[in-house]
């Protein structure tokens, strides 16, 4: 499952939902709010693009490594501080390929999907840089 | 033609989410993102260089692909295009 959403997620409902016979082995990710002197935070999405690109993601993925699923669900909205952001759930049949799967899908994530944070401090808010170089114009 | 612009983070808060230009047929994306930015100076000094070109960490796509390159600048709109523009994404 790909999806935005702005409500939490179970993840032992996702971990069970990624089982079969055939899986050996399943890699959760979950990205938390930290403390780091923060208030809280906002995340934008710009929605469809974001979702297709979870997707593109996804099947990079499993194009890559020999994985048996994929699960990819992030949120928008105000979270406070401890709420969980991400989820990525990984399942295949041997551990190796589901790290290598998982840690792909966040680093991807991380360049590429439009989806920005906004932190509430006490000194004010400020959005977080993000890590996507898009280059000159030329 | 008419062309939307959609407009994330710092960009959405100095000109909103969305705006819709009428602009010629054949409009570059430099020429949509200069219309913008003659109502906006805030606007202005977040998408362009000194030099007045657009700046190289702004993300632009259009119909939700990135456009890169040329196209940053030469790309051409067409009637009903989608143009975004952002900053860098951090998600995750």
């Amino acid at each position: 499952m790909i999806r935005l959403q702005k409500e939490d997620f179970e993840v032992g409902e996702f971990i069970e939902e990624a089982k079969s016979r055939r899986t050996g082995a399943i890699v959760t990710f979950i990205g938390i709010v930290r403390d780091d002197g923060i208030e809280g935070m906002e995340l934008e999405a710009y929605h469809d693009v974001a979702e297709q690109e979870l997707a593109v993601i996804r099947d990079e993925a499993m194009r890559e490594f020999p994985l048996h699923s994929v699960d990819i669900i992030h949120r928008t909205g105000p979270l406070r501080v401890g709420d969980n952001i991400v989820l990525i759930v990984v399942s295949a049949g041997h551990r190796k390929e589901a790290f290598l799967g998982c840690e792909y899908v966040i680093d991807r994530l991380k360049q590429t999907v439009p989806i920005w944070k906004k932190e509430y401090r006490k000194d004010g808010e400020h959005w977080v840089e993000g890590e996507e170089k898009p280059g000159p114009t030329a | 033609m008419k062309v939307r612009i959609k407009a994330f983070a710092r960009f959405r808060e100095i000109i909103g989410s969305e705006n819709t230009l009428e602009l010629d047929d054949g409009t570059s994306v430099l020429s949509a993102l200069e219309s913008l930015s003659e109502g906006s100076k805030d606007f202005r000094d977040a998408c362009f260089d000194k030099e007045g070109a657009v700046a190289s960490h702004v993300v632009l796509m259009i119909n939700g692909k990135r456009i890169s390159g040329r196209d940053r600048e030469a790309g051409v709109l067409h009637d009903g295009d989608e143009l975004a523009v952002f900053p860098p994404v951090a998600g995750g």
